[in-house]
């Protein structure tokens, strides 16, 4: 019930930060769905995981996007509530297609595999630096990449 | 065999990683905002990381996705970054974020 309740509220929130007219609106909507998200993951023993996209996904991305909707001054109200419904005018199909889709996989899926293992008491630390130790190379490589692309964007004119 | 809760989960979970991954798209292919485009990759990513985590505890390799997980959520962290460093510099010169304003790009 917990479950269903949580993943309906996530569903919930995503859409809200997609449909709504006010961009500050939708981050904080965004942020609500990352929390609520680490709590789903939390409770399919991935404390791990859940503390990564609480800390990352909810903190560190949602302040970034509110700072940027405070720099770039989005449209007025109005105008983007205007765009909207023309843009939901031309793609009215797919919030539709959304939700057959969710009904559809919802009932097919009751059909489990059932050769499936038990789950075991893996540690995701071992994972991390024993088996998958290439995955940490990547990830400084990619936070490298990713620094230096910011310094050489935001790097003022001499 | 496989977790009795994840049995109990998985119908309603994969419905909503494979509903969250529909409303991102959509929002990445309706919008005219950088902005707008980004939550919608946000929320894709979303999707993605709660199928990721509902497999590996069905599969009883908890750990295992846990890890994919931590790496995606890395490799999010720098694509936003790098994307919204983009956002800024465009707004620097063209005073909008409307990709209808960035088409000096098209070939």
């Amino acid at each position: 019930m917990t479950d269903s309740l949580l993943l309906i509220a996530l569903v919930v929130c995503a859409v809200l930060s997609v449909m709504a007219a006010d961009l500050l609106i939708s981050v904080l909507g965004l942020a609500a769905a990352s929390a609520l998200l680490s709590l789903v993951i939390f409770r399919m023993a991935a404390p791990l995981a859940a503390v990564f996209e609480l800390s990352v996904c909810a903190g560190l991305i949602s302040a970034l996007f509110v700072s940027v909707t405070g720099l770039t001054q989005p449209s007025r109200r109005l105008e983007v509530r205007e765009y909207l419904k023309k843009k939901l005018a031309r793609f009215w199909f797919l919030p539709l297609l959304a939700a057959a889709a969710g009904i559809i996989i919802f009932l097919s899926s009751t059909y489990l595999p059932t050769h499936m293992a038990a789950p075991s008491a893996e540690d995701a630390r071992e994972v991390l630096w024993q088996s998958r130790r290439s995955d940490i190379v990547g990830q400084v490589l990619v936070l490298l990449a990713g620094v230096f692309g910011i310094s050489v964007l935001l790097k003022e004119k001499t | 065999m496989m977790n009795p809760a994840a049995v109990r989960l998985f119908p309603g979970v994969v419905a909503a990683a494979a509903v969250l991954a529909i409303v991102g798209l959509y929002c990445m292919f309706a919008s005219r905002n950088l902005l707008r485009v980004l939550i919608g990759f946000e929320i894709l990513v979303k999707g993605v990381t709660l199928f990721l985590v509902l497999a590996g505890y069905a599969s009883g390799r908890s750990g295992l996705g846990q890890a994919l997980v931590i790496t995606l959520i890395v490799v999010e962290v720098a694509v936003i970054a790098v994307a919204v460093g983009i956002v800024l510099a465009l707004h620097r010169h063209h005073r909008s974020i409307d990709t209808s304003t960035v088409e000096h790009l098209k070939g």
